[in-house]
């Protein structure tokens, strides 16, 4: 692990580098930090092991009531000197007079044996003389300092500590519990390789403007360390697959088209073909709009051969009523189809992608509302197996390689093939797109002359496969959690 | 799509040659059916109801010999003159006008085969049939029945024990009490004369389009059959006895006519049909150079008569072939006989370079710049729920267009616009980080006297702690300068989904385009949402695309 050390980790290893051995208060005022960032930065260091906290018991020496006394007063031995240099020399009765009793013997001892007086005999009686040198005696000194509360480890006459200990009421011990902060081997290590100078945290446009950059070098980070998660935006999954089949369709010289998602039935059905009474037109597959009309929805022309094609092949009375019905399209074919009719282009390769509707219930499997796209190709010698080559031109695209055909029905097309693709994930052929031949009914009243190729299918499977869905609903549920997560490129 | 349960101990006798079960698989997509499910002993087939002569193993055998070579061209119905009629009063005219019928005797019953008649005649009744309401068929035990028989009316209270009862009912009890008289009791509507058919013993035969009688029930120890088929269309009538008929004789019985006659009725011709097919049409179609004979042998491989004759091909299609209604259909028919595997795609080529359509050009672009500006593109539905659109958003829903009996609860109005169905998305994703930014396009619906008008908006939402009003402005501005060098402004206005002085309409070139506020926060908590909304809907056709 890299050691990037935050500036307030650099400060308290430089600190404890030079005093090791310290207490949180002490590394705060060596290191000048408050005592919250000593303690922050002492649980990150603690945390890569660089700093050992070793929990201890520190004893402080301060004065008690005899001590106190004997600063304002002096010492007994103080006291017996200073009545000395008014009598110089004379006997122990005269010298008790200046001195309590009790205090009188140890007075004459500690003074002797400080060196300030000597004592001689004379005809019974003891006589005191002052000596030349009376200057301040260790305990003195030890007292003095006592008036302030001191650890006892820093006291450095440990002889005259013990003597002051001895006289009663003149020293009171105290231990507390505390935290001494060490540096560990590593810790120690790190210190002798820190520079100096911590460099600075960021890069300001202040420093670049004044040229103080020159002087500055930039703090290092932790490089390694995990960054917060942030999500790029991105356009829908599904939309990217609607994309993509368009980028297909272009480079295979399709022009897109793009058509109302509301229909007239007669776009919808009638002109390709499907009977009024066609249990796809009922209300349980499709989608009818309430209270809507459509007023100018085809040419009298085309809705006259449309009605007599229907009435010629399926044998019924056509009612232009139902074909003037709105509904939602149920595919996009009602949109080619009129794209073809009304320009009637000798040669055409339109696609159109986009919505459309049918009446379920949602499921796991169904939607009330889908993609599909539509590829349309026209022109005079366009055959079946152009058709065919066209898809697996397509697929090939889409990268499905393995195509297969197979005839259905549609009620549109003539002849009709729908297309199985085999899937490499789900190691079997799945049904894509269907395809066909407009039929001679759908094209030949709108005024088509053209065989019209046509092919489509819904884009949803094809994004479930990508993206390896199995509940179609995902693609529209929006969920976040997904949309910031999928692959843009699976 | 209808479906078939094929055994495959059947399909090897009906075969009459022995075809491994795999070549049967793998045959049978190129008949046109789909396999659905599989398993040991049998398969379920779905086909399309344009070939309701596949709704019995008997004519998916026969569309299989075909393929299989076993047998090619048709298959002909023969018709013997039989000593049966069927008399029609003119009073059906009015509720169920056409009869038609024949009877099939000397045949076995089995249960399957049984299974397979019962199958084959719901699917007509759904298919062609249209649910009963064009045509309905009866099946009826020939030998409990004395001829002549008369189709005629009755009143409701007419009575009889149908079929599955042991008891008398009246037709108004068998159309109120029974099953198949309420599902379809409708397609009589309201005509008090109710069509029967009853024969000359005075015994009721059958009530249709809703039940036979008990009288004529089939049974595995039934030998001859009537076959009688009731339609308000004689045409359809026919089609349905053709297929009824040819399935009836594959299973091994012989066909008689039954003579019927009164108002417009008359003896059925179940006759095939002649065609003529154009070798050109073919090749040009299929891409192909098939010689006459090819063509000949691939159309009799699809079970129908053909015979070159010059540059044509003179078809004789069966009367069951209802699929069939012009030179395209012989294609595909050609086309399925040679065998599409056959078929080597080819690719035509291109005249000119393709291209976008101009409006979702303009879309891609707009998307590109809103995940720029760091915005999720949703996708939600156009058809959506009224709760969401206008109750929970408190927008005026007095112009809402609405779709007719929606099968999901959850989508039953076109959407008149974007916002509400985004905060509904920010409502499904309460759990995810913050920031939320999203946007969507799409179309929006509205109505002037009836007619429908489609639009493209733009919306987006942004939602956290620190979101406001002049953030969304920023991404508005930039959107339409960057996008398409537009200068937008707003000026306050009051929409009761917004917050009251949190509310602008979006002005670009001196028009009202869209609008742009703090969403409510009643209409947040309406949601169940805890987090501040800022966001804004533009209308974009007229705009930037017409």
């Amino acid at each position: 692990m890299s050691q990037v050390l935050h500036p307030i980790e650099h400060k308290i290893i430089k600190t404890l580098k030079q005093t090791p051995n310290i207490t949180h208060e002490e590394l705060a005022k060596n290191a000048q930090l408050t005592i919250d960032q000593v303690r922050r930065g002492l649980e990150w260091l603690k945390y890569k092991n660089l700093i050992d906290v070793n929990e201890s018991e520190v004893f402080f020496a301060r004065l008690d009531k005899n001590g106190k006394e004997s600063v304002e007063k002096g010492l007994p031995e103080r006291r017996l000197v200073n009545y000395l240099s008014k009598h110089p020399v004379c006997t122990f009765e005269s010298a008790r007079t200046a001195i309590l009793e009790s205090e009188f013997n140890a007075a004459i001892s500690n003074a002797r044996q400080n060196g300030w007086i000597e004592i001689t005999k004379s005809q019974n009686t003891n006589i005191i003389s002052l000596k030349d040198d009376t200057t301040k005696s260790s305990e003195e000194e030890l007292l003095s300092i006592l008036v302030n509360k001191t650890l006892v480890s820093e006291i450095k006459n440990k002889t005259a500590l013990e003597s002051l200990k001895k006289r009663p009421d003149f020293i009171l011990l105290e231990s507390i519990k505390t935290s001494i902060i060490n540096l560990t081997s590593e810790g120690l290590e790190t210190a002798s390789k820190q520079s100096e100078s911590v460099g600075e945290r960021k890069l300001t446009t202040e420093m670049l403007t004044t040229g103080k950059w020159k002087e500055l070098s930039l703090a290092p980070i932790d490089v390694e360390a995990a960054a917060p998660e942030v999500f790029a935006a991105r356009s829908h999954p599904l939309q990217d697959v609607i994309n993509e089949v368009r980028e297909i369709f272009v480079s295979l010289g399709f022009t897109e088209i793009y058509g109302n998602l509301t229909q007239s039935s007669f776009w919808n059905f009638d002109a390709l073909f499907t009977p009024q009474d066609h249990p796809a037109r009922e209300m349980q597959d499709t989608f009818y709009l309430k209270d809507t009309s459509t007023s100018k929805f085809a040419t009298p022309g085309q809705i006259a051969k449309v009605s007599e094609s229907h009435e010629k092949g399926w044998h019924y009375d056509w009612k232009i009523s139902e074909a003037k019905r709105m509904v939602l399209r149920t595919h996009t074919t009602c949109v080619t189809i009129r794209h073809l009719a009304e320009k009637n282009p000798d040669e055409a390769r339109i696609f159109s992608v986009g919505r459309v509707f049918r009446n379920e219930k949602v499921s796991y499997k169904h939607l009330v509302e889908f993609n599909q796209v539509e590829g349309v190709v026209s022109g005079k010698n366009v055959t079946l197996r152009d058709l065919m080559g066209l898809q697996r031109e397509f697929y090939y695209k889409m990268g499905l390689k393995k195509v297969k055909f197979w005839p259905t029905f549609f009620p549109y097309t003539e002849p009709s093939l729908q297309s199985m693709v085999y899937n490499e994930k789900l190691d079997k052929w799945v049904e894509l797109f269907g395809m066909g031949i407009f039929r001679p009914e759908v094209t030949r009243p709108l005024g088509i002359t053209n065989p019209v190729l046509a092919w489509g299918g819904g884009i949803e499977r094809i994004a479930m496969l990508k993206f390896a869905l199995s509940d179609v609903r995902e693609l529209y549920n929006n969920k976040l959690g997904w949309l910031r997560s999928v692959p843009k490129c699976p | 799509m209808p479906v078939v349960t094929l055994y495959f101990n059947r399909l090897q006798k009906l075969l009459g040659k022995r075809i491994s079960q795999e070549k049967i698989l793998s045959i049978l997509p190129f008949i046109g059916l789909d396999i659905e499910e599989q398993t040991k002993d049998h398969i379920s087939v779905e086909y399309s109801p344009n070939r309701p002569d596949y709704s019995t193993d008997y004519g998916i055998v026969s569309g299989l010999q075909g393929l299989l070579a076993i047998k090619t061209g048709m298959p002909k119905l023969k018709i013997k003159k039989g000593n049966y009629s069927i008399k029609v009063n003119p009073s059906v005219k009015k509720v169920r006008p056409f009869i038609t019928s024949v009877v099939a005797k000397n045949g076995k019953l089995n249960d399957e085969t049984i299974r397979q008649i019962i199958a084959m005649q719901e699917d007509l009744h759904n298919g062609i049939g249209r649910r009963r309401k064009k045509t309905s068929i009866g099946i009826h035990d020939l030998d409990k029945i004395k001829f002549p028989l008369s189709y005629t009316t009755v009143s409701k209270d007419h009575r009889f024990i149908p079929l599955t009862s042991s008891s008398e009912m009246s037709i108004s009890e068998i159309l109120k009490n029974t099953d198949v008289g309420t599902k379809y009791g409708n397609i009589l509507e309201d005509s008090q004369k109710m069509p029967i058919v009853i024969d000359s013993g005075g015994n009721t035969i059958s009530f249709p389009p809703i039940i036979n009688s008990n009288l004529t029930t089939i049974s595995k120890d039934t030998k001859n059959l009537l076959v009688e088929i009731t339609s308000i269309d004689k045409n359809v009538a026919e089609d349905v006895l053709a297929v009824v008929s040819y399935t009836l004789q594959n299973a091994g019985f012989t066909i008689f006519s039954t003579n019927i006659s009164g108002a417009n009725n008359s003896t059925p011709i179940l006759n095939p049909r002649k065609m003529t097919l154009d070798v050109d049409l073919v090749n040009k179609t299929l891409g192909l150079d098939l010689s006459p004979s090819i063509i000949v042998s691939s159309l009799r491989k699809s079970r129908l008569d053909a015979k070159p004759k010059g540059n044509k091909i003179i078809c004789e299609v069966p009367k069951y072939r209802t699929d069939i209604f012009g030179s395209m259909d012989l294609v595909e028919e050609v086309a399925l006989g040679y065998g599409i595997q056959n078929l080597e795609p080819t690719i035509p080529q291109s005249q000119s370079g393709g291209e976008k359509n101009k409006i979702t050009k303009a879309l891609d672009s707009l998307s590109a710049i809103m995940v720029g500006l760091g915005y999720f593109e949703a996708i939600n539905f156009g058809l959506v729920s009224k709760e969401v659109q206008y109750d929970l958003t408190k927008r005026d829903s007095s112009k809402m267009i609405s779709a007719a009996d929606s099968k999901s609860q959850g989508h039953t109005i076109l959407r008149d616009g974007i916002l509400p169905g985004l905060i509904d998305t920010l409502s499904k994703n309460i759990h995810e980080t913050y920031p939320q930014k999203i946007f969507e396009t799409g179309v929006v619906f509205s109505k002037a006297s009836n007619e429908i008008k489609e639009e493209i908006h733009l919306a987006c939402v942004c939602a956290y702690n620190d979101v406001s009003f002049s953030e969304v402005k920023s991404v508005l501005q930039s959107v339409f300068k960057v996008g398409f060098g537009l200068h937008c402004t707003t000026q306050m206005t009051y929409l009761p989904m917004f917050s009251e002085g949190r509310t602008a309409n979006i002005v670009i070139n001196n028009k009202t385009v869209g609008v742009i506020g703090d969403i409510s926060p009643e209409v947040i908590d309406n949601f169940k949402l805890r987090i501040p909304i800022s966001g804004f809907e533009v209308k974009l056709t007229g705009l930037i695309f017409d």
